[in-house]
């Protein structure tokens, strides 16, 4: 008997062991010793705290943290988990569940979240959800609208911030204003103020967005509540905006391809490798110079488009460097010269969406239950604008900004001696850059040699080392004792944390050939192609056309990218997250929340994409 | 090549049509009733099974066509003979906890039944019925099903009833007119006449009235079942076929297990096959009367019983009945190919699917029940901000 299941599967395999490795268990790979000194404390598997964090079940968090913690970089994961977890715990009550501990093994981020047994403290809570959430719900447009101000301020705030100069004397203008206050002050002030910003806008990130989720859910809910067997794709589907931010960028490299074949500067754009010698090239003439303005209406904000998921310093964005946006467009040309039509069938998505919803619809029996079905749909369509959106203003937008902000503290500190690169100051933690503010503070106030030439290179070249040691190391996708049931369900819609995925890592851990990969269904359809691994953005130059691309997650500033391959295979992330949203867009099979794609998959071999049974098969050995 | 037994259990039923479809009340008369003349309302004349046909034909699905001998016209024969009184004195005796002689009453019941003339034009009437399903059709002695179609609600689902035979592969008047005998007879099955023993009267009665139907026996190349839901979940987005090659009889009576297919009404798409090895088929039988299992060629048996799109009609067809009905049906289907290679799907019965009926609220209660703690909890309060703030922008 054979069966062919193009639906999600429904089996679980059996478990084969009780426990993921136990943190403390787990070594440090050679030439990786020492890591320990890049976090803090406050993140450490302390050996006082054994007996309670062993017991914990930790999962690796890949979606947002895939690659080992650069030292400053751990700043993402405090403000993103503060922020994530003050609005469960403190602001909105959600009531069964609070935010999570956070630790970093081998450089990777875990976390274990929290949440509330006591029966009677979830009712109190679910009293104070309701008022809370219902507020947001009840005006949520208005809200949004909002944040929509309330970030573009913190980015206006963040940018306002101005890294003092330090130079021979105090500029001349304080003294003859009688300032008395120095530049050596306002370095600790903009240190202090970076560090702030980062963290309200962060809480903005959280403000909405678990409550978006949670409506969401609701709907989620009552649709599996009819449909026991519908896919998570399908509910996405009937919830999904069409048109929303993050294929904005992309839209703007069309739109600047058709620009630039009207303006006549075609050629020079698809023959130009470097924007800044196109720039020169451009500005020449008047036709130049219009594509020049177009860019630069495009470029601010819609190509502060991270690499990556802008909670790394070195993913940089299409801003900074602006060589792959520049490259896309020249593709663009081409495919206008060659007639395709680059628009994206957005009415037909549309329809085909309404259709879907209305067949669901039409199948619930009873005018009551449709009508919850509606409410439920009606309250996610008006949430969820802010749950695509988001993330372009935050990630994107806002972190491209705080990278840059940063980097002219790096600038500062290498033209002091501290380091020899302006990345090299990511090599310290937070609270060490404070220290070395109040060293270059007190040398600059006293005219004397900081110490910090002395102390920072070596200890960076060696942290350097330690990266490079940690980003070969595997981590495991979890830590600990096996969880039992896995109900709480914004746990499974956020984390893409499942029973069955937990039992398939399970048997991932215990050695089950892995020629089999088994993921979320991203975006349906089935493909072959050659494989190729992509762990860095950077990789990100060597793909090739026709080629699957398998990464621990994939950004949504790849976008482009997506009209080259055949099919997307992801590490992390569910059936929401971006990769599986854009290839749903350009009707590329994915299978997205593998565990361990990058790590069973080597470049060049051929693989099975099965993006409607979540399956990724190794074809060749 | 073994014999079938050509008595096979069948289940009857008939499923309640929407609204807006229900005729109010029978106008059905006579003794002899076509099937395109019935409604779900002709149950008390025609029996569930040829009313419940009827219906389907009256919203533009394919069945094969036949007619019902209702039951009026065993009404009459219990009447106008002396039937009803020499069966009574062998019931009115019997011992109900003896099998013995409630075997010995079914022997000579059946043999009065057999042998009983039957009143004024009723033979002439079967047979003019049957000659003008053969003109209808084109074939003379036209192969048909004669099968008891039940007008007792129980008698849907109760085998004890005695109203459930079905005599496939039956050719000519003659023998037309020998299984319809049958067929009556059939109600004085020991299993049956203990099970009157337990009725009221006004039960009793209501169990004994009987309608037959004689219909164009399909030669199927594929034939099985289709469910309009999930039978697992009871999801109503998803349906599933069972199907095998040769006629239906072989899996509604689990001689073989069928191929399986999963689809989402939602597109229409094949979700998820499980192709078996079909060893055997039901076929007529080479004598040309009744029903024979044969191996099926190597080359067929492991292969899928239907193709996709073959699927998809199906699936289109199982989705208008169960519009029709609103609400889930349990189909059996059969596919029929002419001389000229054309396919066609034709439903045989509609019945609605009561398992999961029964699913579905055990989820729902368990969901009620899981909404007062637990992270259920919070999702009953969403349920109230969501109808409270859901409008759609």
């Amino acid at each position: 008997m054979t069966t062919t299941d193009d639906a999600p599967a429904g089996t679980i395999p059996a478990p084969v062991q009780a426990r993921f490795p136990d943190p403390y268990e787990i070594g440090t790979p050679p030439g990786a010793e020492g890591w320990q000194d890049l976090y803090p404390y406050y993140n450490h598997f302390l050996p006082q705290r054994r007996a309670v964090d062993s017991a914990k079940t930790w999962f690796r968090n890949g979606m947002h943290f895939p690659e080992p913690m650069p030292p400053f970089d751990i700043v993402t994961s405090d403000s993103a988990f503060m922020s994530t977890g003050v609005m469960n715990t403190r602001v909105f009550a959600l009531p069964p569940a609070l935010g999570l501990d956070v630790r970093v093994l081998n450089g990777y981020v875990y976390m274990s979240s929290l949440g509330v047994d006591d029966p009677e403290r979830i009712g109190r809570r679910a009293q104070e959800f309701a008022v809370r959430v219902g507020h947001y719900y009840q005006n949520w447009p208005a809200l949004y609208e909002a944040w929509e101000t309330k970030v573009k301020e913190q980015i206006a705030g963040l940018n306002a911030i101005t890294v003092p100069e330090l130079g021979e004397y105090e500029p001349l203008e304080h003294v003859l204003a009688g300032r008395g206050v120095t530049q050596a002050n306002d370095l600790l002030v903009a240190y202090q103020a970076v560090l702030a910003s980062l963290d309200a806008v962060w809480n903005l990130h959280s403000e909405m967005l678990n409550m978006g989720y949670a409506a969401y859910l609701n709907f989620l809910m009552t649709v599996k509540g009819h449909f026991p067997e519908i896919s998570d794709q399908a509910v996405a589907t009937m919830v999904s905006g069409v048109d929303v931010l993050l294929f904005r960028p992309d839209d703007e490299l069309k739109r600047l391809a058709r620009a630039a074949i009207e303006l006549d500067v075609a050629d020079a754009v698809v023959a130009a490798t470097d924007f800044e010698v196109l720039r020169s090239a451009l500005s020449t003439t008047d036709a130049g110079r219009a594509w020049l303005a177009e860019w630069q209406t495009s470029a601010d904000p819609w190509f502060h488009f991270s690499y990556g998921n802008g909670f790394y310093h070195h993913h940089r964005s299409w801003s900074d460097d602006p060589a792959f946006p520049l490259s896309m467009v020249g593709e663009y040309v081409g495919r206008i010269r060659d007639g395709q039509d680059l628009r994206r069938p957005i009415a037909d998505v549309e329809a085909e969406r309404d259709r879907i919803t209305a067949q669901y619809r039409e199948l619930i029996p009873g005018e009551h239950d449709r009508e919850a079905f509606d409410q439920a749909l009606g309250l996610s369509k008006v949430v969820f604008p802010y749950v695509e959106n988001h993330n372009f203003y935050i990630e994107h937008w806002y972190m491209t900004q705080f990278w840059r902000k940063m980097r002219e503290f790096g600038a500062l500190f290498v033209r002091h001696g501290f380091v020899h690169e302006v990345d090299d100051l990511f090599f310290l933690r937070r609270t060490e850059i404070a220290d070395a503010v109040a060293d270059l503070q007190f040398s600059w106030c006293s005219g004397g040699e900081p110490l910090g030439p002395s102390h920072w290179p070596e200890i960076v070249e060696r942290r350097r080392a330690v990266l490079d040691v940690l980003r070969a190391w595997t981590p495991p996708p979890a830590l600990g004792p096996a969880p039992g049931a896995i109900v709480e369900p914004m746990t499974i819609m956020l984390w893409g944390i499942t029973d069955e995925q937990v039992q398939r890592w399970l048997a991932a851990a215990a050695g089950r050939p892995a020629d089999v990969l088994q993921g979320f269904a991203g975006s349906p359809g089935v493909v072959e192609g050659p494989a190729r691994v992509v762990l860095t953005p950077a990789d990100l130059d060597e793909l090739l056309d026709g080629e699957i691309l398998v990464a621990p997650i994939t950004a949504p500033s790849w976008t482009p990218v997506f009209a080259r391959i055949r099919g997307a295979v992801s590490d992390i992330g569910g059936v929401m997250c971006h990769a599986a949203i854009v290839s749903r867009e350009y009707g590329l099979p994915a299978v997205v929340g593998t565990g361990n794609a990058t790590a069973a998959i080597r470049t060049g071999q051929r693989v099975r994409v099965d993006g409607t049974l979540g399956v990724v098969t190794i074809l060749d050995d | 090549m073994t014999e079938l037994v050509d008595v096979a259990i069948d289940r009857d039923g008939a499923a309640v049509p929407a609204a807006a479809d229900r005729r109010e009340g029978s106008a059905m008369t006579g003794r002899i009733v076509w099937f395109e003349t019935l409604r779900l309302a002709d149950r008390p004349g025609a029996g569930g099974k040829c009313a419940s046909l009827g219906e389907l034909i009256s919203a533009g699905i394919p069945v094969p066509p036949g007619f019902a001998v209702t039951a009026g016209a065993w009404q009459d024969v219990l009447d106008h003979t002396d039937l009803r009184g020499r069966i009574g004195d062998l019931t009115a005796t019997v011992d109900a906890r003896s099998s013995a002689q409630l075997r010995a009453v079914q022997a000579r019941a059946v043999d009065l039944v057999r042998t009983v003339a039957l009143p004024s034009g009723l033979e002439a009437e079967v047979r003019a019925a049957y000659a003008e399903l053969c003109r209808r059709t084109g074939r003379h002695d036209l192969p048909v099903a004669v099968r008891s179609s039940a007008v007792a609600e129980d008698g849907d689902a109760n085998s004890f009833a005695g109203q459930q035979e079905t005599y496939l592969w039956v050719r000519g008047a003659d023998d037309v007119l020998a299984r319809l005998r049958d067929c009556w007879a059939s109600l004085f099955t020991p299993q049956a006449i203990a099970y009157r023993g337990r009725l009221d009267r006004g039960h009793r009665d209501e169990a004994l009235r009987i309608a037959v139907g004689v219909q164009e026996m399909v030669d199927a190349e594929v034939a099985g079942v289709a469910f309009t839901v999930s039978p697992t979940t009871g999801d109503p987005s998803v349906m599933a076929v069972n199907a095998s090659w040769g006629l239906g009889e072989a899996v509604v009576s689990g001689e073989v297990t069928p191929d399986e297919f999963w689809i989402s009404k939602i597109g229409l798409s094949v979700t998820r096959r499980t192709i078996t090895h079909k060893a055997h088929r039901c076929v007529p039988s080479p004598t040309g009367r009744g029903t024979c299992l044969q191996d099926v060629p190597a080359e067929l048996a492991d292969v899928a019983s239907l193709t996709d799109d073959l699927l998809r009609e199906l699936a289109a067809l199982a989705v208008r009945v169960e519009r029709h009905y609103g609400s889930p049906q349990d189909i059996e289907w059969a596919l029929a190919r002419d001389a000229a290679g054309a396919h066609r799907f034709l439903l045989l019965q509609s019945r609605p699917e009561t398992v999961n009926v029964a699913v579905r609220q055990a989820r729902r209660d368990a969901k009620v029940a899981a909404a007062g703690t637990g992270p259920a909890s919070y999702l009953a309060v969403l349920q109230n901000l969501a109808a409270t703030h859901g409008r759609t922008p």
